[in-house]
């Protein structure tokens, strides 16, 4: 059990020559609550892309750790989220995962709100007694403490004890440049989504996409499934699918980006085949070298702490998690792409979307059997800690023999995406935060 | 020309023995049932009420153009390399209410509903929704043109392969 005086070395032990945290970790109800009230209810966490919520009203239902929220566009363009609760008796009020509303109405007593929160109607307020005239004027719903937007992704906190989110979200910015610069109009979600259900931690899911060295074992069908099907039948351009980073044959790289931030990286085989080849010649024009290298030639999987992944591998994707309890994590998988693309690059991108990033797909299927896989051996007590031990003696600090893109360096790199020492850094931030949380 | 009661038993027969193929692991003559140019498609959710309608340009559970996309499902799975489908769940599908939509000499679409029961790694699960089908004759056998698998669950629980829906 951790209580407020936690004692972290049964839980992490961070020492020069090695680091490890217990499984029980990933297992135990009591850590998960104090995630929860430490970490994703008190810091930033992602919540939604701009593009869901165009228009005056619109709006999306999500969570922040356990605490039911919506975010929605207000009528002078700005976004306001706030806790998808009625102040009165606490109903939701947001019965759809997304819609429009200008006046929310509770289902319940019919109170009625604006969407920035104010109480615009209390149901039958003049025969109410209440105890003042201002009663109403107190009823404003519950909004997050903070909201900013990074290039059209909007993050949110119930706490308002965090820093601006241009320094929480480090040099991982840069990697979020590399895909909102896709299209000089930014990016979209594309219609459609798949949520699946994690029976496992919220924490394996984190280290799973950006963990380089599954690869080559959870994913080899898939490039022995693509290498068959291109063998049989040649495909041209843009239906082609590059695996060249599954086999492991290009270069690759692996980042923490400090505050749990974490990236990995690889060359691609076949950079033609990628969607954005088609715009070679604009990013040559707008762009350094070393970011069009960065955009065109490298895959990349960013894990923005603590619950969003940025990935530009064969396709692009926006995968989020609502952690529920410690064994279970509901996964929510998007596609996301640059606006006005070609019909031809969004079908390419789609189809390889499909492909690979899916349950129904042929390598997220894999992924999940595999981390239900280690949740379940989690349970192992007798045998409790996770060694992450590779890339130890490859690490770099401030970005050194890195391709730079900007003035914030990583807090280590390596020069192989198979290392697990970027993980350091994740529970690095994992464990200040509760610290920090239980100091308050 | 068939009667109309003798179309829609053939139909009847077909969508049974694809069941039976699915549930008896038969790959190789599951994904001999459809045609060279045959679309498998299973939309995704874009609310509570509406499904994706445009493959090319919104995104699908499954969009396999071609049987040789079937094949590419057909072939993970014999190499039992893949982690999700070893063990592999057993299934029962439950194909229902059939309908005739339309009856030619070449072509015919049909609207049924199903429910797949499985036991695997998650235990017992149950999966249900609507099928649309387009068999085609070729070569004086029937076979299936095109198939459209609408889910009606979503949170879904471990991976969700051609032969759990």
């Amino acid at each position: 059990m951790m209580n407020s005086s936690t004692d972290f070395k049964h839980w992490i032990v961070d020492e020069p020559h090695q680091f490890k945290v217990n499984r029980a970790i990933y297992t135990d109800e009591a850590v998960f609550n104090l995630e929860m009230e430490h970490i994703f209810e008190k810091s930033w966490t992602y919540v939604a892309h701009e593009s869901q919520i165009k228009s005056h009203g619109d709006y999306v239902s999500t969570r922040i750790g356990r605490q039911p929220v919506f975010v929605i566009r207000l009528g002078d363009g700005s976004i306001a989220a706030h806790l998808n609760s009625c102040s009165h008796r606490g109903a939701t009020l947001m019965p759809h995962e997304s819609g429009n509303a200008k006046a929310i109405r509770c289902r319940f007593h019919g109170w009625t709100f604006s969407p920035n929160g104010q109480c615009l109607v209390v149901k039958n307020e003049d025969s109410g007694a209440y105890p003042d005239e201002s009663f109403k004027k107190h009823q404003a719903l519950t909004s997050v403490a903070r909201l900013e937007t990074y290039r059209g992704f909007v993050f949110a906190s119930l706490s308002g004890n965090v820093p601006p989110l241009k320094d929480w979200l480090k040099g991982s910015k840069d990697w979020i440049d590399c895909l909102v610069d896709q299209s000089p109009e930014g990016l979209e979600i594309v219609k459609g989504a798949s949520t699946y259900t994690l029976y496992g931690n919220w924490k394996l899911q984190a280290e799973n996409g950006v963990d380089g060295y599954h690869v080559s074992t959870v994913h080899r069908v898939f490039a022995t499934t693509i290498a068959n099907r291109e063998g049989k039948n040649p495909l041209k351009d843009l239906k082609q699918t590059e695996a060249g980073r599954i086999t492991g044959q290009v270069p690759s790289g692996s980042y923490d980006f400090g505050n749990g931030h974490m990236g990995i990286w690889t060359e691609r085989s076949k950079p033609q085949v990628h969607p954005l080849w088609i715009q070679k010649e604009r990013l040559e024009k707008e762009f350094s070298a070393e970011k069009v290298e960065w955009m065109l030639y490298r895959t990349r999987n960013l894990f923005l702490f603590p619950n969003a992944f940025l990935m530009d591998n064969p396709s692009t994707q926006i995968r989020t998690m609502q952690p529920i309890s410690a064994n279970v994590c509901e996964v929510t998988v998007r596609c996301i792409a640059p606006v006005g693309e070609s019909l031809q690059a969004r079908a390419a991108r789609l189809r390889k979307f499909e492909d690979f990033y899916l349950t129904t797909g042929m390598a997220t299927s894999d992924d999940l059997a595999a981390l239900e896989a280690v949740h379940e051996g989690s349970r192992a007590a007798n045998s409790p800690w996770n060694t992450f031990a590779r890339g130890v003696k490859a690490i770099q600090h401030s970005g050194e023999g890195e391709l730079n893109m900007s003035q914030e360096p990583p807090e280590v790199s390596t020069a192989n995406w198979d290392h697990e020492v970027i993980y350091h850094g994740f529970y690095r931030a994992w464990k200040a935060l509760i610290q920090k949380g239980q100091a308050a | 020309m068939s009667s109309i009661a003798e179309v829609l038993a053939q139909a009847q027969e077909l969508l049974y023995l694809e069941a039976h193929h699915l549930d008896q692991k038969q790959w190789t003559e599951w994904v001999e049932m459809y045609t060279q140019d045959a679309i498998f498609w299973m939309p995704s959710w874009i609310n509570e009420t509406e499904t994706t309608s445009h493959p090319e340009t919104e995104l699908n559970l499954l969009y396999l153009n071609g049987r040789s996309h079937l094949e590419d499902r057909v072939y993970r799975l014999q190499t039992e390399d893949s982690f999700a489908s070893v063990p592999s769940a057993r299934t029962v599908h439950l194909v229902s209410n059939i309908r005739l939509i339309e009856a030619h000499d070449e072509h015919t679409v049909l609207k049924a509903t199903w429910i797949v029961h499985s036991y695997g790694l998650h235990g017992p699960l149950t999966r249900a929704g609507f099928y649309d089908y387009t068999l085609k004759r070729v070569d004086g056998a029937l076979r299936i043109a095109y198939k459209k698998v609408t889910l009606i669950d979503d949170k879904l629980i471990g991976a969700v392969d051609i032969f759990h829906v």
